[in-house]
C-alpha cells in the first residue's frame, strides 16, 4: 500500500505535527490471548452499563474494548486470525469528531485524545455511524444496576445517561490522577508509572501503554519494530494505537 | 361550542378568571424555583463564624483540601477534641446532636451544599498549591453563620479564572480550558 500524502487530504502543519500524537498504545496480538480481562477491567472502571440479553440482541451492547476475531479463507479451508482487541484508536485525524454538530466529541488539544463530552450530547449518533473502527457505543437506555452493583461505580467517571454517545477515553481518569500526583511531588511523569484498566488487567502484559512523543518510552520502542501496523491507515485517521503482529 | 367557550374568555368574568389561572401558574413557577435556592438544614447549625474568630484553619477541619480532590466535612470526633472540655457543650441545645452523634458513636450526616455535577471533575489540590485562598472561591465565611448554597460554581466562573491565571501562557490556557480538563 502506498503512504499517505499528508498534503493531499490538507494535513498540513498542526495536523501533520500531530501525527506523532502524545499518549499511545501498543497491543501485541501474538501475545493477546482473547482472555476478556481487558473487556471486564473496562466495564469496571468505566461505569459501563450491562445491557442485557434483549438489546444485546439488537446490537446495542456497550464496550469501549471488545476483542476481534475473523475468519480467512473459504470453506473447508478456513483458519481464524489472531485475537485483535478493538478500541477507540484515539486518531490524530477523527471521522467522528467533523460530524458533530453540536462538538461534543472533540479533539483535546492538552492531551491530545479524542474527547467525549456526555453533557454537552445530543445524541444524534453521526460520530458513531462515521467511525470506521465501529467503537462508540449509544446508550440505548437508563439501564438498571441493581443492588449492590451500584456500589462499585467509579466516582472519577461520569455515570451517562440514556440519549449518549460514549467511548473509550484512555482512561482519561487515570492519566489526569498519575499527572496531579507527578506534579504535587513536583517531578515529572513517568513512563509506565500507571496504565489504564485494560493494560493493568492484561495477564499476558500484551497492551502497553505510554507516551508515543518520547522515542525513549516501552510503547515508541514496541512501535518501531517491523511488526508494527496500524489499521484502516489509509483512511488518513492517524490512529494511536499500533498493533504488533508477525505476518 | 368554540364560539362559545371563547365569547366567554372575552367577558370580563373570562379574562378575570385567565388572569387569576396565570398568576396561579406564575407563582407557582417562582416558588419552585425558590425551592432549590433554599439551603438545606444541617444536621447542626455549626457557626463558621465564630469559630474561624478563634484562629481555627480551615484545613484543621477540612483536611483534604491541600491533598486531594475532595476538601471533606469533619467528623464528630474532631469537634469532641475541643467541645469535650468546653462547658457550653452540656448547656448548648445547638450541640445535642452532637453530644448524641459522640454517645451513639454515629457519624454526622453534612450535607453538601457547594457542590458541581456528577459530570464536572474539581480537585482542590492544584488550586491551593497555586496559592489561591479559600475565601477566593467561598467567599468569606468569617461573616457567615451557616454556609448556604453560593450558587456561582458554575462553568463561565471556572473558565474567567483560568482564562485570567493562565495569562499569556498559551500552553497553559490550552490546559485550563479543555473540555478534557474537566468533563469526564
Ligand atoms: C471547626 C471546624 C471547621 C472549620 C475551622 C472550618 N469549617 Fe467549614 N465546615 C465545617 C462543618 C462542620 C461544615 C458542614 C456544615 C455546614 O455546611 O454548615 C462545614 C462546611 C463548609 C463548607 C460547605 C461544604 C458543603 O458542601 O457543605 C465550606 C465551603 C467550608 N466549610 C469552607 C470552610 C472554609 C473556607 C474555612 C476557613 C475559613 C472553614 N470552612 C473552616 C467545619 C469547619
Ligand atoms: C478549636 C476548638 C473547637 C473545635 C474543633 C470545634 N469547636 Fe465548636 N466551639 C468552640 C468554642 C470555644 C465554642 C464556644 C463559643 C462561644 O462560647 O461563644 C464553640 C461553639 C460551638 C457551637 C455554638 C454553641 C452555642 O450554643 O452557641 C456549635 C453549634 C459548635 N461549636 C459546633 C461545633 C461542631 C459541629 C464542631 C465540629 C465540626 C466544632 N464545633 C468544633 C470550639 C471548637
Ligand atoms: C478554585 C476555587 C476553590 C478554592 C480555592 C477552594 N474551593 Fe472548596 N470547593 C470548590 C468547588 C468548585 C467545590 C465543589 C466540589 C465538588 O462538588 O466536587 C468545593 C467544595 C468544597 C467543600 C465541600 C465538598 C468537599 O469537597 O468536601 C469544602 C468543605 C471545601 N470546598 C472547602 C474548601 C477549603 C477549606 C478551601 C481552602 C483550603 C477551599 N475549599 C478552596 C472550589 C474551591
Ligand atoms: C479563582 C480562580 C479559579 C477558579 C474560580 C477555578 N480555578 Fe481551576 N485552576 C485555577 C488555577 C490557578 C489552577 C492551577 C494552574 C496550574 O497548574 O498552574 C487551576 C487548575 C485546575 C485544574 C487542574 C488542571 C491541571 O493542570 O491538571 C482543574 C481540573 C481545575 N482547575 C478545575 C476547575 C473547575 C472545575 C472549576 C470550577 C468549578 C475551577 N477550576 C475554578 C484557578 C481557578
Ligand atoms: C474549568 C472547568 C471546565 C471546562 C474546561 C469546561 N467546563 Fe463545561 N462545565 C463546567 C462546570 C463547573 C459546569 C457545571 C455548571 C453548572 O452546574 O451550572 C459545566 C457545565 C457544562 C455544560 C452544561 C451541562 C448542563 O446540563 O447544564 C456543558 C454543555 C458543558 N459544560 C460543555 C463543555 C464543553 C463543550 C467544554 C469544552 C469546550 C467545557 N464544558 C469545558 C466546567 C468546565
Amino acid at each position: 500500500m502506498k503512504p499517505i500524502d499528508l498534503n493531499i487530504i490538507g494535513a498540513k502543519g498542526a495536523i501533520a505535527e500531530e501525527a506523532e500524537g502524545k499518549w499511545g498504545m501498543a497491543i501485541d496480538e501474538d501475545l493477546c490471548t482473547g482472555c476478556q480481562a481487558c473487556v471486564a477491567a473496562c466495564a469496571m472502571e468505566n461505569n459501563i452499563s450491562f445491557v442485557g440479553e434483549e438489546d444485546a440482541a439488537y446490537g446495542r451492547t456497550m464496550h469501549w474494548i471488545r476483542i476481534e476475531r475473523f475468519w480467512e479463507g473459504e470453506y473447508p479451508d478456513v483458519r481464524t486470525t489472531s485475537f485483535q482487541p478493538m478500541l477507540c484508536q484515539q486518531c490524530g485525524h477523527a471521522p467522528c469528531e467533523p460530524v458533530c454538530p453540536v462538538f461534543a466529541t472533540v479533539h483535546s488539544q492538552a492531551d491530545e485524545l479524542n474527547l467525549q463530552v456526555y453533557n454537552r450530547c445530543v445524541g444524534t449518533r453521526y460520530c458513531g455511524n462515521n467511525c470506521p473502527y465501529q467503537v462508540r457505543a449509544f446508550n440505548w437506555r437508563d439501564y438498571e444496576r441493581p443492588e449492590p452493583l451500584n456500589n462499585q461505580l467509579n466516582p472519577d467517571v461520569t455515570v451517562r445517561q440514556r440519549g449518549v454517545m460514549e467511548k473509550c477515553t484512555f482512561c482519561i481518569q487515570r492519566i489526569h490522577q498519575a499527572e496531579d500526583t507527578a506534579k504535587s511531588e513536583g517531578r515529572e511523569l513517568q513512563d509506565g508509572e500507571f496504565d489504564p484498566a485494560c493494560a493493568q488487567a492484561c495477564p499476558a502484559d500484551a497492551i502497553v501503554f505510554g507516551r508515543v512523543d518520547d522515542p525513549d518510552s516501552k510503547v515508541s520502542q514496541l512501535s518501531r519494530q517491523k511488526r508494527g501496523v496500524k489499521h484502516l491507515e489509509d483512511l488518513a485517521t492517524l490512529p494511536r494505537i499500533t498493533y504488533l503482529k508477525e505476518s | 361550542m368554540v364560539k362559545k367557550i371563547f365569547s366567554w374568555l372575552i367577558s370580563p368574568l373570562g379574562w378575570i378568571s385567565l388572569l387569576i389561572l396565570a398568576l396561579i401558574v406564575f407563582s407557582g413557577i417562582i416558588w419552585g424555583i425558590n425551592l432549590t435556592q433554599i439551603t438545606p438544614e444541617q444536621p447542626i447549625e455549626f457557626p463558621h463564624d465564630r469559630h474561624i474568630s478563634f484562629g481555627i484553619q480551615c484545613l484543621y477541619c477540612h483536611q483534604g483540601a491541600s491533598r486531594g480532590p475532595v476538601a471533606g466535612l469533619p467528623t464528630q470526633t474532631k469537634c469532641w477534641g475541643c467541645h469535650q472540655q468546653l462547658g457550653i457543650t452540656k448547656t448548648s441545645v445547638l450541640l445535642k446532636p452532637l453530644v448524641q452523634a459522640i454517645e451513639k458513636n454515629e457519624p454526622i450526616q453534612w450535607i453538601p451544599v457547594a457542590t458541581v455535577p456528577d459530570f464536572v471533575k474539581f480537585n482542590h489540590r492544584p488550586h491551593i498549591a497555586a496559592s489561591l485562598n479559600c475565601e477566593a472561591c467561598h467567599g468569606d465565611l468569617s461573616k457567615l453563620t451557616i454556609y448556604e448554597n453560593p450558587q456561582i460554581l458554575n462553568m463561565g466562573w471556572c473558565l474567567d479564572c483560568h482564562v485570567e491565571k493562565a495569562g499569556d501562557d498559551y500552553e497553559k490556557l490550552v490546559k485550563l480550558t479543555d473540555c478534557g480538563t474537566c468533563h469526564y
